[in-house]
């Protein structure tokens, strides 16, 4: 029975793998890949928060302004100074994450529901900034003009070519996202959000792991920020506003909030819904009102909740085909 | 014009905004006091009951164009009713882990915005005053009439609000309803029809704040976003759950605003009030009147 | 000079929870904590760990004084605890609610923790073999990898003392272990303690059963209204007037 469902996944994950690294030549148009590129960018908002909310249950509801600072980071780099995006990338990375971490130093001090409201706040007083500084960042009207990443001459600039480094991107942030919360930190980071004072008791220094949280946020935002304005090659203040976090919120509870499949179900399933029923514009944005709402009430764990309950029902169905006792315990194991 | 004027005068404007703030404020205490919930959605609230009282006034229904006290108490009742539909809905959400109570309430308030988008437009309007458009100017100081309008209800409502918490029987019911629900319940309140009242008159307090307001501010579904975020700060700013925090909080925060415009660049205001909000969230988490906690079973 | 609690005060408001309270504990010890209810004892536990920061005296261990101190912090000097209403990690097995008690004694740093899944991997595994042998020895092995607070009640007592045996400690403060328990179960907690006593820690109880406090702890203390009215060996405490008259006239507990 284990080995039967081994191979299953493998050749599953397989296939999958190679779907992705073919997708360009397969794809119907070139807007196709467009769009998988824009959930790749989004992917990475998505992980970070996950981690940050879902594990830590830390509000990092600045999360848009932190993307607008890796974002205007690698754009100023880019064209104040040329500098090339290989360096853009971390330097993007290292301000978000630093920006992230005094947004996270409220978290001290403050509870969760203020806490929410305070990196809300601090995320608007982050855009007001980039709003009025017009000398510095172009004020309302953006920066434009930001030239692609070019890898040893060959330059990057058509959706083709980006696909490939968002997808590398992607695995990383995966992967990296993985590592992360399966060990340690993870197990910090969960013991903060299911009982803060037992955590502290028992040797976690939660302070660290908060700031650390929001750290790890503001991280894969700064790297989202520089992938997407030399993707995009504009950028403008409206774009990183609350909106934005919110939306990442969505995703990840509709998704699956605290596991990191969570993030990739709910941000792909959202932005192709948004793709495909694009003719309901503000109708969707009600929709995802009430995504999160009907989420809350009735499918907290959400999309990957679902594939539990399934798994569950399947295993007792083959069971009782089977004629045998239900053997969850394998199944449990798996992180 | 002198510096005392133009002193007062940005006084009495904060003392208005303030008094918006406050009745939002409000809003926040009571829903947070009687069902230990944050709402998020009061901002889109304080919108929609704002639209309820207007469309009347403007005469955008069937072209009707109802006298602005009777719009006034129209919107204060449409609000009434949605307070009734929201205790029914943070029912099941006041039991939930905190983060997904916020959640759902940020969702409403999304769901409400962009409801409203879709059948308004995101374009807004201006509205007139039903009193004259010309400020008085009382020994140099000059006041726009639907200023002293907004402070003069806004003060009576709080007033009334206030007298009705100590001095009827059935505010009393609600007072004893939020501090402790389960001897309330014992004792034969219906405690969920006072949370629904609590609502209610929040949501009312909400209309009764942008219908007062829109004549000086501009009206858009957009509106509730700002205000909403600034009225929970005055909320957190006088002490969560206090019913004269949050009134002392709205106004101590309308006057911050109105002298920072004022004094210090306009561009920076929401940036100050923020940090305030934070500096005191920090530094006294209960707030200048003190918060009041809530124990939920 | 193990630990020392002396002249410790802890005054809420108007309310003196803790009154001057002298304490003495030597290493190895088994000394128990008993009084009526609302007498203060949980206080003093909290003081000790971390939580409150005492309004007056001061709590010394090792000669070292420790009050004050963020809990994480006194954690890591040796002391673990179990609280009252037992507050195991909902989302986690049993044996993740061990790991994160183990981390604080973690040797690889943030970066190796991302980038070298090599050594995570290996320390992790020593993580786990001694997460486990704590399991075994509270004979709760066989639901390492359940999730802790879908155990019986009995079972998770034992996981949040082994949760708090995992911080290697060198004193454990534990508050009400017994409670919930039947005579069975608590006859076994018995032996669990000996068991914990016999691995070198120091123990601290706070309990109401009588019982199990005269069978196993070496000194009592007694408190009552904050102040403690007495102070000996089981069978000494048993027959001291003051205690009796504390108890009696406090009714039913």
């Amino acid at each position: 029975m284990k080995k039967k469902s081994s191979i299953l996944k493998w050749i599953f994950i397989g296939a999958v793998v190679g779907l992705l690294l073919v997708f360009p030549a397969i794809a119907k148009s070139r807007y196709q890949v467009h769009i998988v590129n824009n959930i790749g960018i989004w992917l990475l908002l998505s992980l970070g928060l996950n981690i940050a909310m879902g594990y830590g249950g830390q509000f990092n509801l600045a999360l848009g302004a932190l993307w607008g600072v890796g974002a205007y980071t690698a754009a100023l780099l880019q064209t104040r100074l040329g500098v090339p995006f290989w360096i853009n990338l971390p330097l993007s990375i290292i301000a978000a994450a630093v920006m992230a971490a005094f947004v996270g130093l409220p978290s001290f001090k403050v509870r969760s529901h203020y806490l929410a409201i305070v990196t809300i706040g601090l995320g608007e007083v982050i855009n007001l900034f980039l709003v009025n500084q017009d000398e510095l960042t172009g004020g309302a009207l953006g920066i434009n003009r930001i030239k692609p990443p070019s890898l040893f001459g060959f330059p990057i600039n058509t959706d083709e070519r980006f696909y490939y480094l968002i997808l590398i991107m992607v695995i990383l942030g995966y992967l990296i996202g993985r590592q992360i919360v399966s060990h340690r930190i993870g197990r910090a980071l969960r013991a903060l959000r299911d009982d803060f004072q037992a955590a502290r008791a028992m040797g976690v220094n939660t302070g660290y792991y908060q700031i650390l949280a929001f750290a790890i946020s503001g991280a894969y935002a700064g790297a989202a920020g520089a992938l997407f304005a030399q993707w995009n090659s504009y950028i403008s203040p409206d774009i990183f506003e609350f909106k934005s976090a919110l939306i990442v919120l969505t995703m990840i509870l509709v998704g699956g909030i605290g596991k990191l499949p969570g993030s990739v179900v709910g941000t792909v399933l959202l932005l192709l819904l948004n793709e495909y029923l694009r003719v309901f514009e503000r109708w969707q944005l009600v929709g995802y009102g009430v995504a999160i709402i009907v989420v809350v009430l009735f499918l907290p764990g959400g999309v990957i909740q679902l594939a539990g309950k399934f798994e569950d029902f399947r295993h007792r169905w083959l069971a009782r085909v089977a004629n045998e006792k239900p053997d969850m315990e394998e199944e449990r194991n798996v992180p | 014009m002198n510096i005392t004027s133009i002193f007062i005068q940005t006084l009495i404007g904060g003392i208005g905004i303030g008094s918006l703030y406050a009745l939002i404020a409000l809003g926040y205490s009571m829903t947070f006091r009687s069902m230990g919930l944050v709402n998020f959605a009061q901002g889109s609230i304080y919108m929609v009951g704002t639209y309820f009282g207007i469309i009347w006034y403007r005469g955008m229904v069937m072209g009707l164009h109802v006298p602005y006290a009777a719009a006034f108490l129209i919107g204060l009742l449409c609000n009434a009713l949605l307070g009734l539909l929201l205790e029914r809905i943070f029912r099941p959400l006041a039991k939930l882990d905190l983060m997904f109570m916020l959640l759902a309430t940020i969702g409403l308030g999304f769901i409400l915005d962009n409801l409203f988008t879709i059948i308004f437009g995101a374009e807004g309007f201006a509205v007139d005053s039903p009193l004259s458009n010309t400020p008085w100017n009382i020994y140099g100081i000059r006041v726009l009439p639907q200023m002293a309008l907004l402070i003069g209800v806004s003060a009576l409502l709080m007033i009334g609000l206030q007298l009705f918490l100590s001095k009827t029987k059935l505010g009393m019911a609600m007072r004893a309803s939020a501090v402790d629900f389960e001897i309330a319940r014992t004792m034969g309140i219906p405690t969920n029809r006072m949370n629904a009242l609590a609502l209610s008159v929040g949501c009312m307090m909400s209309a009764a704040a942008g219908i007062l307001a829109a004549p000086i501010v501009y009206v858009a579904p957009s509106m509730g976003a700002a205000v909403g975020l600034k009225g929970f700060a005055a909320a957190i700013l006088g002490g969560l759950g206090s019913i004269p925090g949050a009134i002392a909080g709205g106004l101590v925060f309308g006057v911050l605003e109105a002298l920072s415009a004022g004094f210090i660049s306009s561009q920076w205001t929401k940036a100050i009030a923020f940090i305030v909000m934070v500096v005191v969230l920090m530094v006294k988490p209960s707030g200048i009147v003190g918060e009041i906690t809530v124990e939920k079973v | 000079m193990f630990l020392e609690i002396d002249q410790l005060t802890m005054q809420f408001g108007g309310l003196v929870a803790v009154n001057n309270v002298s304490i003495s504990i030597k290493k190895g010890e088994i000394h128990g904590l008993i009084g009526p209810n609302g007498s203060g004892k949980t206080t003093i536990f909290n003081v000790l760990s971390g939580y409150y920061k005492p309004t007056g005296g001061k709590v010394s261990f090792e000669g070292r004084v420790i009050s004050g101190l963020p809990a994480h912090q006194i954690t890591a000097a040796g002391f673990a605890r179990t609280f009252q209403s037992m507050r195991l990690f909902k989302t986690m097995t049993v044996l993740e609610n061990l790991l994160v008690a183990m981390g604080h004694h973690a040797t690889v740093n943030l970066f190796q923790e991302i980038f070298n899944p090599l050594a995570v991997r290996r320390e992790e595994g020593r993580f786990v073999e001694k997460a486990t042998e704590l399991l075994d020895l509270l004979e709760v092995g066989n639901f390492a990898n359940e999730l802790a607070t879908s155990l019986p009640y009995g079972h998770q007592r034992r996981v949040e003392m082994a949760r708090a045996l995992a911080t290697d400690p060198k004193v454990i403060l534990l508050d009400e272990p017994a409670a919930g328990l039947n005579e069975v179960e608590t006859e076994d907690l018995r032996k669990t303690l000996m068991k914990i006593r016999d691995l070198g820690v120091t123990i601290f109880l706070v309990e109401h059963d009588m019982k199990l406090v005269m069978g196993i702890c070496e000194i009592i203390s007694v408190l009552d209204y904050g102040k403690k009215i007495a102070e000996g060996t089981g069978p000494a405490i048993r027959e001291n007037p003051v205690v009796i008259e504390a108890y009696l006239g406090k009714e039913d507990d």
